[in-house]
């Protein structure tokens, strides 16, 4: 292993997009692909044994979850960083993966003009992001800071409630029964939430309360 | 209509059976003392006939020749012993006996009758079960079929967004290595390599749309709000109506194939409002009530035709196939204005936990 080289971790269960992206990646001359994993318990294992600086991690693996893997390299091994590449769209899975401890997130239709940007760039200590994806960030944070701190303060203790649960991953009727009041009551405190909190919909209801749940705010 | 004929058709077995048997003995005995007791003159041999047919419908043939013999002997003796002016006693014996015979072919008549309707009835009731079971064997098939094109359409689009789209990432990379190798090389043709690789990353893009075609409802438990969500803008961007999707409060569908199918429900029932309701505005709702989830397809269109033919428009047959499929209500009606169609699925018994464990089992969840 050539020293001073950017050391790489390739974790997809796809053979052609892994042996591909490793000839992009070496063709770089400060960059080499050390090691290749097609699922979590492999990648884990190679990187107990081989100094690594960078895994580069498929979402969506055989029978594991990426997003877990993640979190699990992030507490075994805090100074290898990651970057997510995925067939899912940023929009909806890149908040996700930064949150779980990611450093970049790369759509794969977009892996050969990114890529490597996006390893320059974590390498050197940023965001390996989309412009889109960054102005995405830049705009929930400066929408988060308008409302007055956390919004989630001016919930009552009710809704606040309704929230938690909600965020747990329960419906509208488990949250219902789990307080013991009527669905249509349930609707009325997640319109009020909605209201405060000024989401569109029960769709961002239900994304805004699982992302408060965990990130452990309470 | 049905008629139950094992009731008035069979053979009765044991006391019913027994008490067919003592009743038109008596009767016979009867008529028979009465015979006996009553003027010649009067003939009482027709009356007879109502115990001997009773015995022959229900009893058998057998029994009836025993009652009709046993009753032509009272009917005889009850003669004989009167004091009628017989020129012979072989006159009194030949009334016997043109009696038996009357008797006889009522008897063999009414078994002939009794055998030809229990035949038929026994036809009529073996092609009704035939036809019951082609009528179960068909719903299983159109069920049969609804499961299998969904599953097929997932797979299809899981198979085109995650192996198609895999592959196709694979090759964009191994092009893009070669456009950098030619470039290296200060080679001209490595603008057309890169123009390749933009080719096969538009080949992705085309997958990716196929693939959201195909199988439009994600597989978490928050996918059908957001694929509603998203039809209903695509809708209005589409053809010009306002359509809106309402759901106050999250509502969760653990099963992919519960999912699914209200997504075609509200899909078919969106489309048919566009199409033939000349609807200006579409409302999809999602609702939790107490009975279950509600789904529901409002429209300010013409309405629907007073009499909707009973197997018109397959959109409507296979609607109402998909809420049985899932085990939901279905309905569509005229509203005030325009067209009502509502499915409701019932809520799931183990209810509380099913939302949470579908998100733990999805990495991709929210």
């Amino acid at each position: 292993m050539p020293d001073g080289k950017f050391k790489i971790l390739l974790v997809d269960d796809h053979p052609l997009v892994r042996e591909w992206l490793a000839s992009l990646i070496n063709q770089q001359p400060d960059l080499v692909v050390c090691g290749e994993a097609d699922s979590a318990p492999e990648a884990l294992g190679y990187l107990n044994s081989q100094a690594t600086d960078l895994a580069i991690i498929d979402l969506s693996l055989k029978e594991s979850s990426g997003l877990e893997l993640i979190k699990t390299i992030r507490s075994t091994h805090p100074a290898v960083a990651v970057i997510v590449l995925s067939m899912h769209d940023e929009k909806h899975y890149a908040e996700r993966a930064i949150r779980a401890g990611a450093r970049g997130y790369v759509m794969k239709r977009e892996t050969t003009k990114k890529i490597i940007a996006a390893i320059q760039q974590v390498r050197s200590g940023k965001l390996g992001v989309s412009d889109e994806v960054a102005a995405l960030f830049a705009e929930r944070f400066v929408d988060n800071r308008r409302r007055s701190g956390t919004p989630v303060e001016e919930l009552s203790d009710r809704e606040l409630e309704v929230f938690r649960l909600l965020g747990q991953g329960l419906d509208t009727r488990s949250v219902a029964n789990c307080l013991h009041i009527s669905i249509k009551t349930v609707q009325a405190y997640c319109a009020r939430i909605k209201d405060k909190l000024n989401l569109a919909n029960a769709t961002e209801l239900l994304r805004e309360a699982i992302r408060w749940s965990e990130s452990g705010a309470f | 209509m049905r008629v139950n004929p094992t009731r008035l058709m069979t053979w009765p077995e044991g006391r019913s059976r027994q008490s067919v048997v003592l009743i038109s003995s008596a009767i016979v005995a009867l008529i028979g003392l009465r015979d006996y007791l009553l003027s010649w003159q009067i003939s009482l041999s027709v009356i007879y006939v109502y115990p001997i047919a009773i015995a022959a419908w229900y009893i058998g043939p057998r029994f009836a020749y025993l009652l009709s013999i046993s009753s032509v002997v009272l009917f005889t003796a009850g003669d004989l012993a009167s004091d009628i002016p017989y020129s012979s006693w072989l006159i009194a014996v030949w009334n016997g006996v043109v009696r038996l015979v009357f008797y006889a072919v009522l008897i063999h008549m009414l078994d002939y009758i009794r055998s030809l309707t229990l035949g038929l009835e026994a036809r009529v009731l073996e092609r009704t079960s035939d036809l019951r079971k082609e009528i179960v064997e068909r719903e299983r098939l159109e069920r049969e079929l609804l499961e299998v094109g969904g599953r097929e359409r997932r797979r299809l689009g899981y198979d085109l967004h995650d192996g198609l789209g895999q592959h196709l990432t694979g090759t964009a990379l191994a092009v893009q290595v070669l456009s950098q190798k030619l470039a290296r090389r200060g080679a001209p043709e490595a603008a057309e390599a890169a123009k390749a690789v933009d080719l096969i990353e538009d080949g992705i893009a085309l997958s990716r749309k196929l693939a959201k075609g195909l199988q439009p409802v994600e597989m978490h438990a928050g996918g059908l709000m957001q694929a509603l969500q998203e039809f209903a803008a695509a809708t209005t961007d589409l053809f010009k109506v306002a359509c809106r999707f309402e759901c106050e409060a999250p509502i969760l569908f653990a099963d992919a194939s519960t999912a699914d199918h209200l997504y075609h429900i509200a899909r078919e029932a969106t489309g048919n409002a566009i199409k033939h309701g000349r609807a200006r505005n579409v409302t999809i709702s999602l609702d939790a009530r107490d009975e279950g989830s509600l789904l529901t397809v409002r429209d300010d269109g013409i309405g629907i035709p007073v009499s909707v033919p009973k197997n018109g428009g397959m959109g409507l047959t296979i609607m109402a196939q998909r809420a049985k499929l899932i085990g939901a209500s279905f309905d569509i009606r005229a509203a005030e204005a325009g067209t009502l169609v509502s499915c409701c699925l019932p809520q799931p018994s183990p209810g509380v936990e099913s939302g949470y464990a579908a998100r733990k089992q999805d990495p991709h969840y929210a």
